[in-house]
């Protein structure tokens, strides 16, 4: 990296190089059986050039020649993108964990073992199909520029999920374990995926109205998805956010309240600088429904004349390359502040009304204006504070920034989500459900 | 680069064992707004390897030559487990030995047009739809991607084989006080760079309907008859059809082989749907797919009985069904996986004035905005639509998504129009992103579908 850095810097203003190591296996078991065993060792290294007030950009996953990476980031900066930020300098970073030597260790046997566990619980409790997904990755980050900034990372982790399909479907209930070290899905996890399984086996008819409706951890990316996008510096600096001129206004309920911690102890992968190498610590995005903060990464914290908010990362909702792709404003390790309502005395609130457990589309619709329409799957329907069954061809819609005026209680406990961050449930007064 | 690649796999003790190396190529320019927020052209390389060994079978990919070795062990030791824990046997369906070099058939090739070409063509039409008086502003991407893909097998196949995808697409925001819509756009194709010029009209055409969509009523939920646009109806075959014609997604859930065995009538008379990656000109042309294996038309399903499913060599012998060439990687990264190319629904024969009298009243929903599939349910979004009554075009509606059960959905359609249009850009996930995913059909009327309004 410092050959790369070094050659970078003698034609640049200031020059920084990104890379990944990528070293992972996976496991798939479908229908209580082995069906692939899949490995990959993946590296990277971008890089970035400023001069004149101007950004070149280049990347390979193979370093094999140094000077045609520097040459592709000059033919870069022949596109004239204006780029007024400069890289940061060598700042403070707490050491990150050491990740855990157990994880690097797994191998194809291990992850077998702890997936058949889960199945040999899970078999004879639940007349499902058992499918179950196991994996182990290590990753190694490292950032270096010309202004003296030396930074570097390594994360390990290892997750089991495990799905229980109801008869003749594919309709799913999962649960999710996720992990710095090597360890067993906790038997408390799986209990509750077949208590679930069992409240959601009948299918039931559910009418077409407004009713109450609970968004479960998995299912919050529908709506912070919206807000991240209202809340970026790019839509911002765009000026086409509904958020637009509206900081320090309460725009939601005051039982909102979202931010992000990649510092967290109990962040899997906890970590202390962006991927621009700033550093990371606490932002609050909605502080009791008013509008704090904006998700910026170094261009854009410079466009719209903020502080960087240590929220730079390279990849999008749809994974990609990391290496290829530019960082942008990217909310990580999210939080939504815990109610005082447990899920049970939520659920029996709920005189009518539907609990999300998955949904299919969250990506289609308007973003941008805050809505949403979204398929249940599956999504359990409620009368009388007890779950009837799941819900047959049902969708949910909304614009986010209407329904998030009507939360009606906040669970008093942050669930780990398969999409990132830690959320509780939120129940919502009124909203759109449509059903067949 | 083939006889290095043999000698990679030469002496590995096991039955079957490939390796695929591709150079990918990229080049991609970016404007948000009058912005322009990203230049560069690069490449990058890496190899996937699969191992089969006494019924076991197992990939590892590596980026860098010198971990192949390393790689190699580890599809053995996949390989070895899945036989030693009781795992799924898979034998691959024997295929004809092939040595071919596919070049590029191209008209106008984006390699021999300069970058500053590519910008001023990319930056004049994004200037076209700024020039509208109520957009706000706009993304858009001029994106290339080459691969250069090597194969070799141990049964003594080599395939090498180049494809390049151009496209010009993303999105355009019209804004009014603080209502904000979005319309996307995208042209583009594998056939080279000419089919991006002279297409001012559609970038022109997309803005004004970002535009009329500030005025558009948000769709009330509910039931409705819906007659889907050709590119919405492409949506609807690949997001919920598609996918379940994919041997893969179905291979181990034995409830959904039973219901998608051949044979089976799952739809309406009218409804054909084919998938045929070797119509030249479009987007998910290819002539060999990542295992080697010619790629094949396949009628999927013929006026509602289902008559064939895309495979790899693997899933084809566990189906005992033929093999179609549709194990195809996103890129370097990746092991092949059964992928659709182009999809379609066969043109019918009622014209869309037909149509509309067909459907009475309900709703006319036009071009797709994503969709997902969860086994038999899909979702998707529409761009835009109108409402009809008595068979006549009423006012726009926007916010619009579909939900539906596929089977019950396939029931439900009832009459299919005489035209035909493809998509000129894809991006589908299904772990990977295949960009060479196309798709489309005519207009079609469905009854009952259940749409999600605010």
């Amino acid at each position: 990296m410092e050959k790369l850095l070094n050659l970078a810097a003698k034609v640049s203003d200031q020059a920084e190089i990104f890379s990944i190591r990528n070293d992972s296996s996976s496991l798939e078991m479908r229908n209580g059986k082995p069906t692939d065993m899949s490995a990959s060792i993946q590296s990277g290294f971008a890089l970035r050039i400023l001069r004149d007030g101007r950004i070149g950009t280049a990347y390979t996953k193979n370093l094999l020649d140094r000077e045609e990476l520097v040459s592709n980031a000059l033919n870069s900066l022949k596109g004239k993108v204006e780029a007024g930020f400069i890289f940061p300098g060598p700042s403070e970073i707490p050491p990150s964990w050491e990740p855990d030597g157990s994880i690097s260790r797994m191998g194809y046997n291990d992850l077998h073992s702890r997936s058949g566990k889960v199945l040999d619980y899970l078999k004879g409790k639940a007349e499902g199909q058992i499918d179950i997904q196991s994996g182990r990755e290590v990753i190694d980050i490292a950032i270096m520029n010309t202004r003296g900034l030396d930074v570097s990372r390594k994360s390990s982790f290892m997750y089991i999920y495990a799905s229980l399909l109801f008869p003749n479907t594919e309709t799913s209930v999962h649960k999710f374990f996720h992990s710095r070290e090597a360890g067993d899905f906790p038997e408390k996890d799986l209990n509750e995926l077949v208590d679930l399984y069992f409240s959601g086996l009948p299918e039931v008819d559910t009418p077409t109205g407004r009713m109450k409706v609970v968004f479960t951890p998995d299912t919050m990316y529908t709506l912070l998805w919206r807000l991240s996008t209202a809340t970026s510096g790019t839509t911002f600096y765009n000026r086409i956010s509904p958020l637009q001129n509206r900081r320090e206004e309460k725009v939601l309920s005051e039982k909102f309240t979202l931010y992000g911690d990649p510092t967290e102890p109990e962040e899997v992968d906890q970590h202390f600088f962006d991927d621009e190498g700033v550093p990371a610590g606490k932002l609050v995005i909605f502080e009791k429904g008013i509008l704090r903060n904006l998700i910026l990464n170094l261009d854009y914290a410079d466009k719209l004349k903020e502080q960087p908010t240590g929220t730079g990362y390279r990849g999008t909702m749809w994974g990609g390359d990391t290496v290829s792709l530019p960082p942008g404003p990217s909310l990580k390790s999210g939080r939504i502040a815990a109610g005082n309502t447990s899920f049970e005395d939520m659920v029996k609130s709920i005189d009518r009304g539907v609990i999300i457990l998955g949904v299919l589309g969250a990506h289609s619709g308007n973003i941008l204006n805050g809505d949403f329409s979204v398929g249940l799957n599956p999504g359990f329907y409620v009368e009388n504070g007890k779950i009837i069954g799941r819900v047959k061809d049902g969708m949910v819609a909304g614009n986010v920034y209407d329904v998030l005026q009507k939360i009606e209680s906040v669970e008093n406990l942050q669930h780990f989500s398969l999409m990132g961050g830690r959320y509780p449930s939120i129940l919502i007064n009124d909203v759109s459900v449509a059903a067949k | 680069m083939i006889d290095r690649l043999k000698s990679m796999i030469n002496g590995v003790e096991a039955d079957f064992i490939d390796i695929r190396y591709e150079i990918k190529s990229e080049t991609k320019i970016g404007f948000t707004g009058r912005e322009i927020k990203s230049v560069g052209s690069n490449r990058t390389d890496g190899y996937v390897i699969r191992v089969g060994k006494n019924g076991g079978f197992s990939s590892a990919t590596v980026t860098k030559e010198e971990d192949v070795p390393r790689a190699v062990e580890l599809a053995l030791e996949g390989a070895n487990t899945i036989v030693a824990t009781g795992g799924k046997r898979s034998v691959l369906a024997e295929v004809p030995v092939v040595e071919k070099n596919i070049g590029l058939v191209l008209d106008g090739d984006p390699g021999e047009v300069s970058i500053d070409e590519k910008i001023e063509l990319t930056r004049k039409y994004n200037d076209l739809m700024l020039q509208q008086p109520l957009i706000e502003t706009t993304n858009l991407s001029y994106r290339e991607i080459g691969r250069k893909k090597h194969y070799v097998n141990s049964e003594g196949t080599s395939v090498s084989e180049e494809i390049i995808t151009t496209n010009i697409s993303g999105e355009v925001v019209a804004k009014r006080d603080n209502l904000v819509q979005n319309i996307r756009l995208s042209i583009g194709g594998a056939d080279g760079y000419s089919r991006l010029l002279k297409r001012e009209d559609i970038f022109i055409k997309r803005a004004k309907i970002a535009e009329q969509l500030l005025d558009a009523e948000p769709v009330k939920g509910g039931t409705y008859n819906v007659i889907l646009s050709p590119l919405l109806a492409g949506v609807f075959t690949h997001e919920a059809f598609g996918h379940f014609s994919e041997a893969d997604i179905i291979e181990d859930n034995p409830s959904l082989r039973k219901k998608m065995a051949l044979g089976k009538k799952l739809g309406s008379d009218v409804i054909s749907i084919i998938a045929d990656s070797t119509m030249s000109g479009q987007l998910g042309y290819y002539v060999y797919d990542d295992e080697g294996v010619a790629v094949k038309p396949v009628t999927l399903m013929d006026k509602g009985v289902l008559t064939g499913r895309l495979h790899s060599r693997r899933t084809a012998e566990a189906f005992g069904e033929p093999v179609s060439g549709h194990a195809v990687a996103e890129d370097m990264r990746y092991e092949p996986i059964v992928r659709m190319g182009t999809i379609y629904i066969k043109p019918g024969e009622k014209s869309l004035d037909e149509l509309f009298a067909e459907l009475g009243d309900g709703l006319y929903l036009i071009d797709g905005k994503g969709g997902q599939t969860s086994g038999e349910n899909f979702t998707f979004g529409a761009q835009y639509g109108f409402k009809v009554k008595n068979g006549k075009k009423g006012a726009m509606i926007r916010d619009i998504n579909i939900m539906g059960n596929l089977f019950t959905t396939l029931r439900n359609i009832e009459a299919v129009g005489n035209d035909l249009e493809l998509s000129e850009s894809g991006g589908c996930g299904k772990g990977q992103l295949n960009i060479k995913s196309a798709l489309g059909g005519p207009h079609v009327l469905i009854r009952n579908m259940v749409v999600g309004g605010v």
